[in-house]
């Protein structure tokens, strides 16, 4: 019988604001300000491929390589176990999309470098994990759909974070509350 | 006032090529003035026979590499004006910026259809800078202003970019090779798939894409970086390495245009009417 493949994910955060949600954010305003988000951030978004000691192994490479989080400017936590942004987040609607370059050199030299010092997992990849707030009034199914809209980049004035001719977007998610 | 031809230069925030691609143009023979991207009144005011949008890193490649200096307003402007048929270029981050606002290839108008992917080479990632081999594509020889200049052979220039790979959706594949302008090759005019040649894993092996009808070009080399020969590095070798030694021996390398100026003189050429 195949082997399942265990995935634990980790999110890599700036511990300042990041100024590319920043300026994503101010380009919406003026590109799509009625469908805007509230609030949007930021994150590096680290896939582990079958772990040998799942958490351990994945805490173990995180603390050794710091190109995958630098202490001095950055935070992690696994995925899912991440409190929510600073700040009061009551009554928002929070929805997470990841964007993956199709083709990625940084995710398979990784993995080389991972293989090549005797790190217990088969691969990594790495993507960047959006994250949109919207005040309360507005649906999940409405803020996906925004969602979708603004990341999605198809034509010059229709939507900025990802370029679907290289890059994959996974369909937007709730975000864990 | 100069009565050349006025060849706008558009600075974005992040732009670290204006000055030098500015006078590389002058040195054509053409006019040339530095636009802010906020300038945009000023720029339509002024008329421009034609655009370039330099290198650099416009808002310091946050977000992804071009995509938002696309969505500035200057950018709706010089839109209309590459549509109505003026030369436009963008080199290296400007090319990046062409291809995230759709105008190159230009198919469907405004339509983002190709992408400057990360660069793609084994064992390596993020930032490349090196010397790369060029040739023109026959068809954007005849019909792209800023590649007309005849007896040009193969190039040398620089290229540094982490983002210069040309990608393509799958149904638009065979349609690429209409957009084909510049094409990585070795210094014999080989092309291959295999690095240093193609140096980011490039689709077709292309440096550079057109739109249909020409007027656009958008490349991930510096011309402007290969202007004079004393810009070339000692072991050029070919054509270029050879004039470079000459120019050396007869005293004239101070002043001996160099392997990118045909950009530059192509746009000048074109404005005389010569080709």
């Amino acid at each position: 019988m195949k082997k399942v493949m265990e995935e634990i994910s980790i999110i890599v955060r700036l511990k300042a604001p990041d100024p590319a949600a920043m300026t994503a954010l101010s380009t919406f305003r003026r590109i799509n300000p009625g469908e805007c988000p509230d609030r949007l951030e930021r994150y590096d978004y680290w896939c582990f491929i079958d772990p040998a000691e799942g958490r351990d192994t994945v805490s173990g490479i995180v603390s050794r390589y710091h190109d995958i989080v630098n202490p001095n400017k950055q935070t992690w936590s696994f995925a899912g176990d991440e409190s929510l942004s600073a700040g009061s987040d009551e009554g928002m609607v929070w929805i997470d999309v990841l964007v993956t370059d199709k083709i990625d050199s940084v995710s398979e030299n990784w993995t080389a470098i991972l293989h090549r010092n005797r790190s217990e997992v088969e691969s990594v990849r790495c993507s960047v994990l959006w994250r949109f707030g919207f005040s309360s009034g507005i649906s999940f199914e409405d803020a996906r759909k925004r969602v979708l809209d603004l990341t999605v980049s198809t034509y010059r004035d229709h939507g900025l974070l990802a370029n679907p001719v290289s890059q994959k977007i996974d369909p937007p998610v709730p975000s864990r509350i | 006032m100069s009565s050349a031809p006025l060849v706008a230069v558009i600075q974005f925030p992040g732009s670290n090529c204006e000055y030098e691609t500015s006078s590389a143009v002058k040195n054509s023979g053409l006019d040339s003035v530095i636009y802010r991207w906020n300038q945009w009144r000023e720029l339509k005011d002024s008329h421009p026979d034609a655009y370039i949008l330099p290198g650099g890193f416009s808002f310091q490649d946050r977000v992804r590499a071009g995509a938002v200096a696309a969505k500035e307003r200057i950018m709706d402007l010089v839109f209309s004006e590459a549509a109505a048929g003026k030369p436009l270029l963008g080199i290296c981050n400007g090319a990046q910026i062409l291809v995230e606002s759709g105008l190159v290839p230009g198919w469907e108008r405004g339509k983002i259809e190709s992408a400057l992917a990360s660069n793609h080479i084994s064992g390596r990632s993020g930032y490349l800078s090196r010397w790369i081999f060029l040739r023109i594509d026959s068809r954007a020889q005849r019909i792209c202003p800023w590649l007309g200049k005849p007896d040009k052979g193969i190039i040398p220039l620089p290229v540094a970019h982490a983002e210069g790979r040309f990608v393509f959706a799958e149904k638009d594949r065979k349609r690429a090779l209409t957009a084909a302008a510049l094409l990585y090759c070795d210094e014999n005019g080989n092309e291959s798939s295999e690095y240093p040649v193609n140096p980011n894993g490039s689709f077709l092996n292309l440096a550079g894409i057109m739109n249909d009808s020409g007027n656009v070009l958008a490349m991930m080399p510096h011309p402007e970086r290969a202007y004079w020969l004393w810009q070339l590095p000692p072991w050029t070798p070919g054509d270029w390495g050879d004039r470079r030694n000459q120019s050396i021996s007869s005293g004239s390398f101070a002043d001996e245009k160099g392997p990118g100026s045909f950009i530059f003189e192509s746009l000048a050429d074109y404005f005389r009417g010569e080709r």
